[in-house]
């Protein structure tokens, strides 16, 4: 608690001059990952227990590990295609999120027009109603999407985007959450640059690109993270969007070891961290380019 | 003002969307039945892996084999079916044929969404042979499931324990009081007096509560529901006697069993109470006791027939017919179907499919197969089916359950007294069958 | 509509549609178009449902019944206990998680070796599936589970945590604070990082300690990364349905039955879209108001 602010002001410094503190900071630290990775310890250790012993009794190192749990995992529920479905329907909502929401989220904190401020209240207000009430609706719609699936051009004939991957990002491609993280975002940045710019003469969509695109990085990298694991992590939609098991999504695929009366606990686990592993290395790639961002944009305050 | 061309754009797209959806009603397909149809959608309820493995490789290619048809099955486990189903009623995308337990079937019967199963086609000594698996399937007379496998509950005992605590492991008690001597034998506390091995365990969980009070007022000789006049008729003296033995057994001084509202029955085998030695006599699903059987062959475990209270006519248990497949009602290739299901109760088909995954089958003449001669439980399981009472088919019984399981929990945790829980589970379920009709 | 225009456009011009409005405008309209037809849209269908009976597998679709289903709420003693739960619910974990992810945004904002490790692991409760993660926790609650293997060690009897009316709400709340930590981490931190250095450094020229600096600099630099955390929060946690689902399955006698557990069994095990649709406005209006209370307290009026 006491380190708190040193660490902040020499944080520009290319290297940080050493603090005593710095080992009660470390140590802090270190006590908080590891109560935080403790029940991961006990995922990892079920995922490499026999299937037969998994939860009857619990070792932290399993008495003799096996892969087996790996092999009915990758084998027994496709999930090597439901990745690779994953994968595209989840980078699809990071495109379109990083390219439409903060732009959204720049024009209502720095170019507001009239009725912009309900537009918004409007946007997040929708954020507020459970799934559950939206889903029937948004199902008809999906099924009624004109001139797809059979459909002709006023949505009716044939099932829409019904059991395809499009329908599954449909709820995904632009959060209302990053359009709001986006407006936090550029209010706190600072007017004088895009003035400048304007007086040279710069179109707006420049003046975005150009100017504040470039000093948003940390927030296009939590818009990312935040779109790749809101749609890695959806059941709900996916389950009742997809009926063949080639349009199948990760969780879909997963949730099939864990149906009732039927827990595999050895291989859901074996499961839940390969299809972890891609997201931890979205978060591990942002997360660089989110610091690099701020060592060149956030001096600049 | 002009209006901006963008916004002009959005508010064409959402006057469309608008139009598109609401007219989308899905009651645009209730066409005939299309004899000729060539293609089916199957969604298959429960998804043990070896039972969908044998569906999907070998009986599904060999109906398409013998018929010429396509089949497309998906497998939905039980707790994610009611969404999928939801939605796709309600935008008509419902599958031809689909799969559920028998507690859904009287919902879908009231809003006209299936199709009646012609069973009087079959011949007669088929009849016979699924007579005991056809009434779970039935509502209001007509046949609009057809079991796939039976299901039910049974005490399954550990033989060891009862040795252990002086008791004939070959002769267990036949009623519920003698079960509760037992159980108090079997119990054993530690020093503090905390129960560490439960006597008798019922489940107590939201569904379990449910089946274990269903499986105690049968045995009574009771009953839970009126299914002619929509009213529940637990709350009489057999009731009573139901709900105060259940709430004895976890209650006061003299309680045999610990655990009140853990789970248990849907557990994996080694997390089974009585594999793990946290109790000595549990009600479980048939299926569940095979595999607890095949998963700790090293202790001696007894299957026990459903016990009576003293006074009653006969014991009794929760059970019937299990999940099973309907047709949709707006399906085009109904006669497939149909032809599917036929397929799928067939005598050496329905055999290879419950045997996949330990259940019983639906046909009374395969209690003389070498599958359940080979099985000490699946034999008693066969004996004790004729006791086996079901869950009544009434639309909103899904929520007149919750609501009795509400109750039930109140009584179990001494929150109210089981005469004053049984009356407001009385107005409760009334309550939810008057409006469901 | 303009009269709210109004107050949002900085500079007064009236009515007068410039070059500025129209590149906002422009800008703002993929997003809002999108808004409107895939979210906005299916909302206000669900309005339209909650003054109906509506029952998917009716035919005909839904009945309008008027203000029946919310009549009928105002009477549920179900209902209102369900807001009451969720109500206590986000306040058991809202306070612990922005306080805990505030302290580790704070511990992890200099780059340190490992640091990539390091905030890679607070984030990772938020990305595992939530299947996996709460078979775990179940595991960890049980009888023989890791807690009580802990309290056993330090000599206290043994709980059955999930199954006591009196605790079964906060650990399921344990859980979300766990969950929830990183990603509020992962926002603060990008707060943290939008504060200028200059501040910091005025502050330590005036001899301010690190608390000081702590509570004069960080906290004020932070506050509009905070009312967006608090009001985000305060929004997905009234909404929480994942973990009762798994945990609790909204007992022990109903003491964990968040709203939106009840909307969901309303909605999929009952099949009564109309009342679960007035479920959720109910709960929308309470949401709006509270997290409208919360977010102009720790901005102080401007939102």
């Amino acid at each position: 608690m006491t380190t708190v602010a040193t660490s902040t002001v020499v944080r520009r410094r290319a290297r940080a001059p050493r603090y005593r503190r710095d080992w009660s900071r470390y140590l802090l630290v270190a006590v908080v990952v590891i109560l935080v990775l403790i029940p991961f310890a006990w995922m990892v250790s079920i995922a490499f227990t026999p299937a037969d012993r998994a939860f009857g009794s619990v070792a932290l190192v399993p008495d003799n590990p096996t892969l087996e749990n790996f092999r009915s995992a990758i084998n027994d529920v496709g999930l090597v295609r439901a990745l690779g479905n994953s994968l595209l329907v989840a980078l699809a909502a990071v495109v379109v999120n990083c390219a439409v929401a903060p732009l959204a989220g720049y024009a209502f904190a720095r170019l507001p027009f009239p009725g912009s401020r309900l537009v918004f209240l409007m946007i997040i207000a929708t954020t507020a109603i459970p799934v559950s009430v939206t889903l029937i609706p948004l199902f008809l719609m999906t099924k009624s999407f004109p001139l797809a699936g059979g459909n002709d051009l006023f949505g009716h004939g044939g099932n829409g985007l019904l059991d395809t991957l499009p329908a599954v990002t449909i709820p995904h491609l632009v959060g209302a959450m990053n359009v709001f993280l986006s407006r936090q975002y550029f209010l706190g940045m600072p007017s004088e640059l895009a003035e400048a710019a304007r007086v040279d003469g710069a179109g707006e969509l420049r003046i975005f690109t150009r100017v504040h695109l470039p000093l948003a990085r940390p927030l296009i990298a939590i818009v990312a993270i935040f779109s790749f694991t809101g749609t890695w992590d959806d059941f709900l939609w996916p389950l009742v969007t997809t009926t063949s098991s080639k349009n199948y999504t990760v969780q879909l695929a997963l949730v099939q070891f864990n149906s009732t009366g039927n827990i595999r606990y050895g291989a859901l686990m074996a499961g839940a961290i390969l299809i972890t592993l891609p997201v931890v290395l979205v978060f591990l790639a942002n997360q660089r380019s989110f610091i690099s961002g701020l060592a060149e944009g956030g001096s600049k305050g | 003002m002009v209006v901006p061309r963008a916004l002009r754009f959005a508010a064409a797209a959402v006057a469309f969307t608008l139009l598109a959806a609401c007219s989308s009603g899905g009651d645009d397909n209730a066409t005939g039945a299309g004899s000729g149809a060539k293609h089916l959608t199957v969604w298959f309820p429960g998804t043990d892996p070896a039972e969908s493995a044998l569906v999907k490789n070998s009986l599904v290619p060999e109906f398409e084999k013998s018929t010429g048809a396509t089949v497309d099955v998906t497998y939905v486990d039980y707790a994610n079916l009611s969404n999928k189903l939801a939605a796709a009623f309600a935008a008509g995308t419902a599958p031809d044929v689909f799969g559920h337990g028998p507690a859904a079937v009287a919902d879908l019967v009231v809003n006209d969404r299936l199709e009646p199963l012609p069973v009087d086609q079959l011949p007669a000594a088929d009849r016979d042979d699924l007579t005991s698996a056809l009434p779970g399937g039935q509502v209001d007379g007509k046949q609009y499931l057809m079991p796939l496998q039976m299901q039910g509950w049974l005490l399954a005992y550990n033989k060891d324990d009862f040795k252990a605590a002086g008791l004939d492991p070959d002769q267990p008690p036949t009623t519920w009081e003698g079960l509760r001597d037992a159980a108090k034998k079997l119990t054993v506390r530690d020093a503090s007096g905390r129960i560490t091995r439960s006597g008798l365990l019922l489940a107590t969980d939201p569904i379990g509560r449910e089946q274990s009070f269903a499986t105690l007022i049968a045995s009574a000789g009771g009953s839970l529901v009126d299914t002619a006049a929509h009213k529940s008729t637990f709350d009489s003296p057999q009731g009573k006697q139901a709900l105060d033995y259940y709430v004895s057994l976890f209650n006061g001084p003299d309680a045999v069993a610990t655990g009140l509202g853990t789970s248990f029955s849907a557990n994996p085998p080694a997390q089974q109470p009585l594999v793990q030695g946290t109790a000595s006599i549990t009600l479980l699903a048939v299926n569940a006791i095979q595999k607890i059987v095949a998963a700790a062959p090293a202790k001696h475990f007894g299957v026990m027939q459903p016990p009576k209270f003293e006074g009653a006519d006969h014991g009794a248990a929760f059970g019937g017919a299990g999940p099973g497949l309907m047709i949709n009602a707006d399906s085009k290739a109904k006669d497939l179907g149909w032809k599917f299901i036929q397929f799928m109760i067939g005598k050496d088909v329905n055999q290879r499919y419950v045997q996949a995954f330990g259940g019983l089958p639906v046909r009374a003449s395969a209690s003389a197969s070498p599958y359940v001669t080979a099985s000490p439980v699946l034999t008693a399981a066969v004996k004790a089916a004729p006791q086996f009472v079901p869950n009544p088919n009434v639309a909103g019984w899904v929520q007149a359950r919750d609501k009795m399981d509400a109750r039930l929990e109140q009584a179990l945790n001494q929150k109210a007294s089981t005469a004053d829980a049984l009356t407001s589970m009385a107005a409760d379920v009334d309550d939810v069958l008057k409006k469901s009709q | 509509m303009s009269a709210a225009g109004l107050v949002a456009v900085p500079v007064r011009r009236r009515r007068r549609w410039t070059r500025l409005h129209w590149a906002g405008l422009a800008m703002a309209a993929p997003a809002v178009a999108y808004v409107v037809v895939f979210s906005l849209f299916p909302v206000l269908y669900g309005l339209r449902i909650s003054f109906t009976r509506y029952n998917p597998l009716r035919r005909g679709g839904p009945q309008w019944t008027g203000l029946e289903n919310y009549r009928d709420l105002l009477h549920s003693a179900e209902f209102g206990r369900s807001l009451l739960v969720t109500g206590q619910f986000v306040l058991m974990v809202l306070p612990a998680t922005i306080v805990i992810a505030t302290g580790l945004a704070v511990l992890v904002n200099r780059p340190f070796r490992g640091i990539g490790f390091v905030r890679s692991a607070l984030y990772l409760p938020n990305i595992v599936s939530l299947t996996a993660v709460s078979m775990i926790w179940l595991w960890m609650y049980s009888q023989h589970g890791l807690f009580n293997e802990v309290l056993g060690a330090i000599g206290l009897p043994a709980q059955d945590l999930l199954h006591n009316e009196n605790t079964a709400l906060a650990a399921a709340a344990a859980m979300r604070v766990w969950k929830a930590l990183g990603s509020n981490m992962v926002l603060i931190l990008a707060g943290l990082q939008g504060i200028p250095n200059e501040r910091y450094e005025a502050a330590t020229v005036d001899g301010a300690s690190s608390w000081q600096r702590f509570v004069n600099v960080t906290l004020p630099g932070l506050r509009p990364t905070l009312v967006f955390v608090v009001a985000m929060d305060i929004i997905y946690l009234a909404q929480s349905f994942a973990e009762i689902y798994v945990l609790t399955q909204g007992g022990p006698l109903g003491s964990t039955t968040t709203v939106n557990y009840l909307i969901y069994t309303t909605a999929f095990q009952y099949n009564q879209f109309g009342s679960a649709a007035a479920m959720a406005f109910v709960l929308f209006a309470f949401v709006a108001g509270f997290s409208l209370l919360a977010t102009r307290g720790i901005s102080g009026r401007r939102g």
